[in-house]
């Protein structure tokens, strides 16, 4: 069944029909027709398991390349359908068709969950267009495309104070506009804009600029630093399905997809090259500063949401080391990002819709009250720690792995990083689940900014919907089986999918670093016990890290946004402007103020004169006359 | 025998120029008194709209002829050496047919503020028309003066008839400023005549190639000098404009109207075409008419800027127009010549069309001082319009007349290689504006004070007065293609 659907796609402008225009065209019926909850939640199941099914059926079969004449010869539909592509489709596919089954539940009564939907399957289609696209400019369209999109799921709920969306919109432009320059300099060099027939460019002079242009645009979409700092903001003001499905899994995707394929088919991009270092160090950076912030954060979703763009580092430095175990261990730890990270924004927004809060002060002792979301939490966040045999245990081998054989420097900011997360994760873990219930018993106060299932009181918290647990619980139990079950996704999907033969699979097989890591792992555990005991709650435990000498300067700069890019981009942005309003002003005085007073004050001095008296008038008749003399002499002499 | 006769005619419309002036002005002085109270007006406007006629049809016959000039004599036989002679051509006819017009307009606006002394006006009128005609139809320079100082003894007459203090002041002045040039202009022309022993165009033209010694040239341009001064101070061009102004606010509007309108283009702009007509082989005075021009527009527009009286502002903006017209004229092209004498009748009807408005205020509000008024518009629609259209038309806005006789005037000047000049024009045309805009803002538009509250439309002749030059202003300009081309289909330019 699946070759014949995949036939059926292959087939004249199929594809673009059923994988482009079929979402947005889901989107837009269930936005129009979808104000039953019923309704909307079969139309929402229904498209995004076709959209899975037609993904699925790529991926089944052979590939093939198609070209779609559009605009102009330069200008076309290229589409290339490979394993790679098509792995990444399924994925997006598999991972929208999750998060929207959740984003509906908890959606369910809320006025804009229609043009939430809207926004996410127009998405879906830019993603698929983007996947699918050989030609660079097209992708290009598609990829500005989810700009939009993204833009507009931020308005959603903020058209008065639209302060996050523009901030996503500025960083994530400026980084879409890196990729154009990217692409337009990589499209000069190579000659040609099909991505297929690219013969690998090498990375110097010009070239070297297209690369770090097209990369740094790439990673600015996967929310590797630079241009992260939109994401915590966001974590504020956007809905919760929406951190699941953009920080969480599709930007992701797409992002890492893009630097894959720069570093594996566009560029000759090689091990121990300055390059290569040098993304290494943005890949550690973005490690290790996002996961200090994540560390003193005391709300969930700001916490996850730092662990969001720290998770970026180690695929960027996974991918960066140009090793073969790298980029394998970079896109598996995509994978797992995807699965873990969804799921514990979904455990987020399950706690969320529950108590009404996110905040870790706030709530408590939950472990009851919510089982399932804890088991959902508890597997989720081991992976995201690294603890074997969960799948991020593995990733982050591989990674380790690749890291070490370039560096000692990046390997111990990779290991610095899982330690902070491993102890953040206990942090967040310990003041949610354990302890006594801290929310007031029965205040029945509605809660600002909430919705309707705001301000539950304490004693009515419970378990949430199957809806929302069964897409949390899958996620989980992916977790677990992509862990031991290694095998499937690294040999099976990935190393076969970029043609590589060696196997990553099975038990790391260096012991020495497993020992280590999980020495790592425990050092946390004792850090977490130690800050316990000094702060006497869970909820503080990091905070000899966070009131450290020295540290306590540098937290409290970058709480203030000190190091947001954003606001350093605004002040370079504000200064420029300011010498343009200083300039503008000045040409403004000259036609203002200058010219004004220059005609007013000669018209002035012109009337005085001109004072009435008959013996001036006389005078003034009489230099006229010597006047116009002068001009004929002038004229005369000019003349011989 | 068909051409002969129409050549026959235009001799014989010709001749009516000089007919019409003095019949009216017989009629007029033997009526008994009553009678001539009320059909004064009545005669003057006929004399107008009869000049009018007669300049349209002489017009067409001319060109239906293909003839550039035809001369006649009044009685006389021309053949007889040395006799007066008259010649049209189609710049006389298009002044003649400008001064016609401008006595419509005057007559039209008496008719509502000129109470006492009418069979004088319409007397005084009718010289000040057979002067300026017969400025444009003689055919030599002592002829030129005489007409010249025919015309300047009425307005000086006319300007301070009414007796009041301002405009026997502004009258005295112009009186005396006239006198030096009449002085300047007979000391040029008793040195044109030392050197030529002729006055008459063709032999002025002729002689002026001859002289070479340096005694004889310095004659000629002394001779150029006092008679461009002469003909600047009764052009009212800067920096002989002082006498403009008060003699043009002082006067009556029916005669501010002739004055602004037509007088000093006939009696100033018409002796320097003839200048630049017979010396252009002499560069220096293509150049120091274009120096005067120039000066003139930005002058005439700062200090139109600093009034507060509407007429005086209109009065400025005279010479500032006139400075484009002198410009037009120093190009020495036909061109050029072309765009003069399209702005000379522009300028006739979008001033005549200000003066209007000035006298419909006057009526209507009882002052001219703008910073009094403002909010006139809703009560006054039809001097708003027609206020409007005039300035539109002066800046030089398309596709209102005045966009296109600047528009020539530009073009010659950069043509004749005066393109500095020609962007001086240009530029300008912003001072223009500034100050139109703002004695409209002023008086037409922002809020009405409350005093004028029971302000009405001005109406009867000055109402239509107003109407008629609106309507002009906008069909030339709609209309001056189509000109352009008969113009051009005729060999006229």
């Amino acid at each position: 069944m699946l070759n014949s659907v995949a036939f059926f796609l292959m087939s004249g402008t199929n594809i673009i029909w059923f994988m482009i225009v079929f979402p947005a065209v889901a989107g837009t019926v269930v936005c129009l027709f979808g104000k039953n909850y019923a309704i909307r939640s079969v139309a929402v199941l229904l498209s995004s398991a076709f959209n899975l099914l037609f993904a699925v059926s790529l991926y089944a079969s052979e590939g093939f390349n198609a070209v779609f004449p559009f605009v102009s010869p330069r200008f076309d539909m290229a589409v290339s359908v490979y394993e790679l592509s098509s792995m990444f489709l399924v994925f997006a596919a598999a991972a929208f068709l999750i998060v929207c089954l959740y984003g509906i539940v908890f959606l369910k009564d809320e006025k804009y969950a229609g043009r939430f939907m809207l926004y996410m399957y127009i998405s879906l289609s830019m993603i698929n267009g983007a996947l699918l696209s050989d030609n660079l400019g097209v992708m290009l369209f598609f990829w500005e495309g989810l700009l939009c999109t993204l833009v507009g799921i931020l308005l959603i709920n903020n058209m008065e104070n639209p302060k996050t969306a523009v901030k996503a919109l500025a960083l994530s432009g400026t980084a879409d506009l890196l990729l154009m320059l990217g692409i337009i300099i990589t499209v000069y060099r190579a000659g040609t804009p099909y991505i297929s027939q690219v013969e690998k460019l090498p990375v110097a002079g010009v070239s070297a600029a297209g690369f770090v242009c097209m990369m740094l645009g790439a990673l600015g979409k996967a929310g590797c630093m630079p241009f992260h700092s939109w994401i915590p903001d966001a974590a504020k003001d956007a809905p919760t399905p929406f951190l699941a499905a953009f920080p969480g899994a599709l930007e992701k995707l797409l992002g890492i997809y893009l630097a894959v394929r720069i570093v594996v088919d566009i560029y000759d991009y090689k091990p121990g090259s300055k390059m290569s270092i040098a993304v290494m160090i943005l890949g550690t950076l973005t490690i290790v500063s996002a996961v200090a912030m994540a560390l003193i954060q005391k709300d969930m979703k700001r916490l996850l949401s730092y662990h969001a763009i720290s998770q970026v580092g180690y695929m960027v430095l996974g991918i960066g080391t140009a090793l073969p175990i790298g980029i394998v261990g970079g896109l598996f730890h995509m994978i797992n990002n995807v699965l873990y990270k969804s799921c514990l924004f979904m455990v987020a927004g399950s706690i969320e819709k529950q108590t009404g809060t996110t905040d870790l002060r706030k709530i408590g002792g939950l472990a009851k009250r919510m089982p399932v979301t804890m088991a959902c939490f508890t597997v989720s966040g081991l992976a995201i720690a690294g603890v074997p045999p969960f799948n991020g245990f593995f990733s982050k081998e591989l990674i380790f792995d690749a890291a070490l054989e370039s560096n000692m420097v990046f390997y111990m900011g990779a290991l610095a990083g899982a330690f902070m997360t491993a102890v953040s994760f206990l942090k967040m873990g310990r003041a949610a689940f354990a302890g006594e219930m801290k929310l007031p018993v029965d205040s029945g106060i509605q809660l600002p900014g909430q919705n309707k299932d705001a301000g539950k009181t304490g004693r009515n918290v419970g378990e949430s919907s199957l809806g929302m647990l069964v897409p949390m619980g899958f996620m989980a139990v992916m977790c677990v089986v992509f862990g031991i079950a290694n095998t499937l996704p690294l040999d099976k999907l990935l190393s076969s999918a970029l043609g590589i033969h060696e196997s990553f699979s099975g038990w790391p097989h260096s012991t020495m670093l497993v020992v280590i890591s999980i020495a790592v792992l425990l050092l946390a555990v004792c850090d977490h016990i130690y800050g316990f005991k000094k702060s006497g709650s869970a909820i503080n435990a990091a905070d000899h890290i966070h009131y450290a000498p020295g540290l306590r300067r540098i937290y409290h700069m970058a709480e203030e946004g000190l190091f947001d890019p954003y606001n350093l981009m605004m002040r370079g942005i504000e200064a420029f402007s300011g010498i343009c309003v200083r300039i503008e002003r000045g040409i403004a005085w000259i036609y203002d103020d200058a010219a004004v007073k220059l005609t007013d004050g000669t018209g002035n001095l012109l009337s005085r004169l001109n004072n009435g008296s008959l013996s001036r008038y006389l005078a003034t008749a009489i230099i006229g006359t010597a006047a116009v003399a002068l001009i004929f002499l002038a004229v005369l002499l000019q003349g011989r | 025998m068909r051409v002969i006769a129409n050549i026959q005619m235009v001799a014989n419309i010709a001749v009516l120029f000089f007919v019409i002036p003095l019949a009216i002005i017989a009629v007029n002085t033997l009526l008994p008194k009553k009678l001539a109270g009320r059909v004064s007006f009545y005669l003057g406007g006929f004399a107008g709209i009869m000049q009018a006629a007669a300049a349209a049809a002489d017009f067409f016959l001319l060109s239906a002829n293909r003839l550039h000039e035809y001369e006649f004599s009044l009685l006389w036989d021309l053949s007889i050496e040395g006799s007066e002679r008259f010649s049209v051509d189609s710049l006389s006819l298009v002044m003649l047919f400008c001064i016609g017009m401008v006595t419509i307009v005057s007559v039209l606006v008496a008719k509502q503020t000129v109470h006492d002394r009418k069979r004088a006006y319409v007397n005084l009128l009718m010289t000040l028309i057979l002067g300026m005609n017969g400025m444009v139809l003689v055919t030599d320079l002592f002829s030129l003066y005489v007409f010249l100082e025919v015309v300047g003894l009425s307005s000086f007459i006319l300007i301070a008839m009414f007796k009041t203090d301002t405009g026997l002041e502004g009258a005295f002045k112009y009186l005396v400023m006239s006198v030096m040039a009449t002085v300047f202009m007979l000391t040029g022309l008793a040195f044109i005549f030392m050197q030529t022993g002729s006055l008459q165009y063709k032999h002025v033209g002729m002689n002026v190639l001859r002289f070479q010694s340096h005694s004889q040239s310095v004659l000629i341009y002394a001779a150029l000098i006092l008679l461009i001064s002469g003909f600047a101070i009764k052009t009212g061009a800067v920096p002989f404009h002082s006498w403009l102004p008060d003699a043009h606010q002082s006067a009556n509007t029916a005669i501010s109207i002739l004055l602004s309108g037509i007088v000093i283009k006939v009696a100033g702009i018409y002796g320097f075409i003839v200048l630049v007509d017979l010396f252009n082989e002499v560069p220096a005075i293509n150049m120091t008419v274009a120096v005067i021009g120039t000066v003139s527009i930005i002058t005439g527009a700062l200090l139109a800027m600093q009034q507060n009286h509407f007429k005086r502002i209109v009065a400025y903006s005279s010479v500032s127009q006139v400075g484009y017209i002198l410009l037009g004229i120093s190009t020495g092209s036909t061109l050029g010549l072309l765009g003069t004498v399209v702005h000379i009748f522009n300028h006739a009807t979008f001033k005549s069309a200000l003066f209007s408005n000035a006298a419909a205020l006057h009526e209507q509000v009882g002052s001219l001082d703008i910073n009094e008024m403002g909010g006139l518009e809703k009560r006054m629609p039809v001097t708003a319009f027609s206020s409007v259209t005039a300035f539109l038309s002066t800046t030089g806005i398309p596709p209102f007349a005045g966009f296109w006789s600047k528009l020539l005037i530009i073009m010659a000047l950069w043509k004749s290689n005066m393109q500095v000049f020609a962007g001086i024009a240009l530029v300008a045309s912003i001072f223009t504006a500034a100050y139109f805009l703002r004695i409209q803002k002023k008086v037409f538009f922002g809020k009405l004070p409350d005093k004028y509250e029971n302000l009405t439309e001005v109406k009867g002749t000055v109402k239509f007065a107003e109407i008629m030059l609106s309507v002009v202003t906008i069909l030339t300009g709609v209309f001056f293609p189509l000109a352009l081309l008969y113009l051009k289909g005729r060999g006229i330019i």
